[in-house]
């Protein structure tokens, strides 16, 4: 019975493809494929197969038919079209068909890089809203009223107490004010600042923020850190200092600089020849800022960091004008 | 803040290079953005001797002349007519650059080379004023004083050798907005003491305290008022050397009383201000706040309505300046003074910029005061004025200053445990180290316990009130370098770490679709950002017309992508964003978040050809089906099977052709076709397909446990089936009914053709489908599957007024 079945299928694959026209293929389906064809023949002989080898023969059969129906529509269809559309010699040198390809955008990539490795080290990513109060984007954060280092982020309002973040750092409270120490998490999201939009600015970017509370964490770990994340980013021979600064919410406080990647330190146009790149801010979190979440601020010490994720990305990629990330022309897009 | 090197060094002897100063206070947190040697413009410049004067050979209008520069002997040609031997002139050497060419009609600057005037060789000039930058006069050559040196750098000679840096001071710090303050911090790097320069004021028998009187009614506001009055002040220009200093340090010289105020001010950061005392009415000054709505002219003749809490400086009937902010034009200097009321006083930081703000006017006394200005700086200041003053402009000073400072503040004692300076820092220090640090930078311990230190902190230091701000010094005089980098990198896996979230997987999923992900602005203009309903949220303050109010929907955003790739020759878009999008919350309070609502959106659209362009395929537009192929996939692959489309006639301004979408239920968005009006704002001809989901809907839906459903172990069945129905007849109700029948054994149902047509009648259409059965517990028998379909058949054609058409 196998070698019945096989023999039906060499014999229409040796018909099939000597057909040239359809009169001949009309003769091959009333031969082959017809009710009373030689495969349905096939099937009738079922009957008499012993019944432990029914289900063996019965799947060969349906792969014969399915097999044999397959191959003459395509026959059929390529002599109906007056031959193939891609010749009857195979030309190897043609294209695959192209299909639409899609792009992570260039922030969300830089974003998700940074956070691959800031999660590697234990950190947890976390989100909070854009739209703020005035206590979580700084009361909280220990700008005091009336001071001028509210002027260091120049800041939409919507009404007298709610306003656009000027930066992640609001996520900082939010989070805290959840949950107890060990607090480690990475805060990525877009921020307001209320500048002319230029090449060099814009009123909306984003940031990513890193907040580690614990037992025993020092400015030390501080140093570490961020380090271990320049090294991973930005490789691992890079030039590194540390270099004080003011932040109301963090004490002491500390801008990272790295040695131009581009100048090695020399001194270009992209470091404005200071040889030196500020990467980021960073600084213990203030007692303050502890007490106002309810932490016990002689037993827990803490580090947060923050970056501006088109800056880094722009520094990476050479872009020199900001505004090209929100025009999405998808030449831009697909480069990356 | 532009500080000068030489005025820094009258206050500590620094030894160092301008650019080590840059960078060492650099790495103190006082950034340097960058320095600028004055000099420089006259590098190459010396004084000269002129020796000899020869007539040219070849030209009566010039001379020959050999020129003595210390080091040399030059043979200079020269035009100039007053060149005569004997004179000391300024020599420009081969290679200087020229800073004002008299030949150029614009006075552009030249490189000086050595040149053959007439058969001549001259190797070097002699400088006019004009081509020095220092005067008009090209007539001539300036001829410098016969005491001049010959050889000397003519920098030097000007006393212009100096260097400016440019300081970015932080906003705790309103001590560095003066030259002290910056060599107090220069302490740090030489070891050296800063002080400020002795004073010694001849006094009159007068006493100043007969001739004024001073009160202060608001004592919160006004911590102290010192004042010294000055008597038949000569007004007139102020000397060079302090034209000289406050012009490189970025203030204009106005007459010598204004200068010296600028001065005092540049020198110790106390604003002190001149009153002209014989405009000051009843000869009295009196600090207290405003009336609300009342006016006054500044200084620079604006007129200012004042508030409530405007602290004012008030004479015996009006006010007379704004307090810490800028004064008045009823009682300013003017070129007819002869007697000069001085104010030196300390106003609270806050109030003063609460002021500033509410008048929009920063000025420097402003952003000092609202920093915080030494209250014991008060008196220093108003003797170091009058002392100028005498110097200056010839003042006779009244005996005695007049004081008023209700409540010194008691020394403030600050006390730092060892132990918890290195718990913050990560360091070892010792005692001994930590008290070295501070005193450093004149913080003073008063007292020594085993625990720790309390030190006094100097008045200057607004920023230094508890243990936390002593650690931030110790570091920073430690130096950041040196505190160990410690690597630790134990997880903690006490909680779980959340990595990915829901949006990671929606994004890669559609990435690998093939659509882009676009990012887009969130302030949009009025008209765009209020397109997807709702009542927008505006910005009070916005920057410009095309940023005043957040988005209510992701679809403007994607409009304004799609039409600037339009624009630039990439019709055909596959693109999605996730993003936030905000309106006002009815009920809610606008001044708490209760008030708003944000809320995460996903955005997908599919605009121009369905595929790239290629060969051998047929070229389609993109139609609604795609798109909604695509929402149906990542809703299947997310949410399974707990979602539906609703089709609703209501086309709105945006969409037309819409479908809503519901997950689990309730409304997650919708999809449908921009409509004509709003893709012509868009300058969009193309049809343009979105579909907008909250994610908040996606997430609820969302299937993130799954189990196995054991694969089927018997043969499953093909049939296909076509039916004539109504061309009203919506297909999903026939669908509907066919997976009714079907039931469990219906595992798939494939819509394959749609047709409309001759061979099925008028006002009809055929529906064919595909349908799959799956038993779970036999195999079918021929009988069975016919008995099945049959009874599927029977069902659609009862209650869809279907026919079974044969295939």
């Amino acid at each position: 019975m196998i070698d019945k079945s096989n023999n039906v299928r060499s014999s229409f694959e040796t018909e099939l493809a000597a057909a040239g026209s359809e009169s001949d293929l009309e003769a091959l389906r009333v031969k082959y494929l017809s009710r009373g064809g030689l495969i349905a023949q096939l099937f009738d002989e079922m009957k008499s197969v012993p019944s432990f080898e029914k289900p063996a023969i019965g799947k060969l059969l349906n792969a014969i038919k399915t097999d044999a129906q397959r191959a003459f529509d395509e026959k059929k269809a390529a002599l109906s079209s007056g031959g193939s559309r891609e010749g009857g010699v195979a030309d190897l040198t043609l294209p695959g068909r192209p299909r639409h390809k899609g792009t992570k955008h260039l922030l969300t990539q830089t974003i998700d890089e940074i956070k691959g490795i800031f999660t590697r080290m234990g950190f947890s990513v976390v989100t909070g809203p854009e739209v703020e109060t005035d206590y979580y984007n700084f009361g909280a954060l220990n700008f005091p009223p009336d001071h001028p280092a509210r002027d260091m982020q120049d800041t939409f309002f919507i009404s007298k107490n709610v306003l656009l973040r000027t930066h992640t750092s609001p996520v900082q409270i939010r989070t805290m004010e959840k949950q107890k120490p060990p607090v480690r998490e990475i805060m990525p999201g877009r921020v307001y600042r209320n500048e002319a939009v230029s090449a060099r600015s814009l009123v909306a970017f984003h940031q990513i923020e890193g907040l580690y509370v614990d037992e025993g964490v020092t400015f030390s770990d501080l140093k570490g850190t961020l380090v271990a994340f320049a090294r991973q980013f930005y490789g691992n021979d890079v030039k590194f200092k540390f270099r004080p600064t003011f932040f109301p919410f963090t004490e002491p406080s500390a801008d990272m600089y790295i040695a131009c990647f581009l100048c090695k330190g020399q001194g270009c146009r992209m470091c404005k020849q200071a040889g030196w790149l500020e990467i980021l801010g960073s600084g213990m979190v203030h007692p303050h800022v502890l007490q106002n979440v309810g932490y016990d601020t002689e037993r827990y010490t803490g580090f947060a960091f923050g970056m501006g994720i088109e800056r880094t990305a722009s520094l990476r990629y050479g872009i020199d004008d900001l505004r090209l990330f929100y025009e999405n022309d998808v030449r831009f897009l697909q480069q990356f | 803040m532009k500080i000068s090197h030489n005025w820094l060094k009258e206050y500590i002897d620094v030894r160092l290079k301008p650019a080590q100063v840059a960078d060492r206070l650099s790495m103190l947190g006082l950034e340097v953005a960058g320095f600028h040697d004055l000099a420089a413009q006259y590098d190459k410049f010396v004084v000269g001797s002129v020796l000899e004067v020869a007539r040219h050979p070849k030209a009566d209008r010039l001379t020959l002349c050999k020129v003595d520069i210390g080091t040399d002997r030059l043979d200079i040609v020269c035009g100039a007519p007053n060149v005569s031997a004997g004179q000391k002139v300024v020599v420009a050497l081969v290679g200087a650059t020229i800073p004002r060419n008299q030949h150029d009609p614009d006075g552009k600057p030249f490189v000086l080379e050595r040149a053959t005037i007439r058969g001549v060789q001259s190797n070097g000039m002699i400088c006019s004023a004009y081509e020095l930058n220092l005067g008009e006069d090209a007539d001539g050559i300036l001829v410098l004083a016969a005491s001049a040196q010959s050889g000397k750098p003519f920098a030097k000679h000007l006393g212009v050798a100096d260097v400016i840096y440019d300081m970015e001071v932080t906003a705790n710090r309103g001590d560095w907005l003066s030259h002290i303050g910056v060599a107090r911090e220069v302490q740090i790097l030489t070891g050296n003491k800063a002080r400020l320069p002795k004073i010694q004021i001849k006094e009159s028998k007068a006493r100043a305290s007969r001739f004024a009187t001073i009160k202060i009614v608001d004592r919160d506001k006004c911590l102290r008022y010192s004042s010294r009055i000055l008597r038949n002040v000569k007004v007139g220009p102020s000397p060079k050397w302090m034209q000289d200093r406050l012009q490189a340090v970025g203030v204009r010289p106005i007459s010598n009383i204004v200068d010296v105020t600028n001065y005092v001010l540049m020198e110790t950061g106390q604003p002190l201000h001149a009153f002209d005392y014989d405009t000051l009415a009843d000869h009295t000054i009196i600090v207290k706040c405003g009336n609300e709505g009342e006016t006054f002219t500044t200084l620079d003749g604006k007129e200012r309505t004042l508030r409530a809490d405007t602290l004012m400086i008030c004479d015996g009937k009006r006010p007379v300046a704004i307090a810490g902010v800028m004064g008045g034009a009823n009682t300013e200097i003017s070129d007819t003074t002869t007697n000069v009321l001085l104010e030196s006083a300390n106003f609270a930081p806050s109030n003063i910029r609460r002021t500033s703000k509410y008048l929009g006017l920063s000025t420097d006394a402003s952003q000092r005061f609202e920093r915080g200005v030494d209250v014991e700086m008060t008196m220093y200041a108003v003797n170091r004025a009058a002392q100028l003053l005498q110097e200056v402009a010839g003042a006779q000073v009244l005996a005695g200053a007049i004081d008023v400072y209700p409540k010194k503040p008691k020394p403030l004692i600050v006390f730092a445990r060892v132990a918890r300076v290195n718990a913050v820092l990560g360091t070892s220090l010792s005692k001994k180290e930590i008290v070295n640090h501070l005193k450093s930078i004149n913080l003073e311990p008063v007292s020594s316990s085993k625990e720790g230190i309390a030190f006094r902190i100097p008045t200057y230091r607004y920023d230094l009130t508890e243990e936390i701000d002593l650690i931030e010094e110790v570091a920073r005089v430690y130096g950041y370098d040196n505190i160990e980098t410690k690597t630790r990198t134990t997880v903690d896996f006490s909680k779980p770490l959340k990595i990915w979230t829901k949006e990671d997987a929606l994004r890669q999923y559609l990435i690998g679709s093939g659509f882009h992900e676009v990012l887009t602005y969130s302030l949009q203009d009025r008209s765009h950002a209020s397109i997807g309903g709702g009542i927008p949220v505006d910005v009070l303050n916005p920057v410009s017309a095309e940023a005043t109010t957040l988005r209510t929907s992701l679809v403007p955003g994607a409009l304004s992508v799609v039409q600037h790739n339009r624009s630039h020759g990439q019709p055909d878009l596959r693109l999605f964003e996730i993003g936030n999008v905000f309106s006002r919350r009815e009920g809610g309070s606008s001044e708490d978040l209760t008030g708003y609502d944000e809320e995460g959106r996903i955005l997908m659209l599919i605009t121009g050809n369905y595929l790239p362009q290629q060969f051998g395929t047929e070229h389609r537009r993109a139609d609604l089906l795609d798109l909604r192929g695509e929402v149906e996939a990542v809703l299947a692959k997310f949410c399974l099977d707990k979602y539906r489309f609703i089709s609703y006639d209501s086309a709105s301004a945006l969409i037309e052709s819409a479908l809503a979408v519901e997950i689990n239920g309730s409304y997650a968005g919708f999809l449908g076709k921009i409509s004509k009006s709003t893709a012509q704002r868009f300058d969009i001809e193309d049809a343009v397909f979105v579909c907008e989901l909250k994610l908040t809907a996606l997430e609820r839906g969302w299937v993130s446990e799954k189990k196995l459903t054991p694969l089927p172990r018997f043969p499953s069945v093909r049939r296909d089936l076509a039916f004539v129905v109504d061309s009203n007849t919506e297909q999903e109700s026939v669908a509907r009914t066919i997976r009714e029948a079907g039931g469990t054994l219906l595992s798939e149902l494939v819509l394959f053709d749609v047709f409309v047509g001759d061979q099925v009648g008028a006002g009809k259409k055929s529906l064919a489908y595909s349908l799959e059965l799956q038993p779970l517990d036999k195999t079918l028998m021929d009988r069975e599957i016919d008995a099945e379909i049959a009874r599927i058949v029977a069902r659609v054609e009862s209650a869809c007024h279907a026919k079974l058409r044969a295939l």
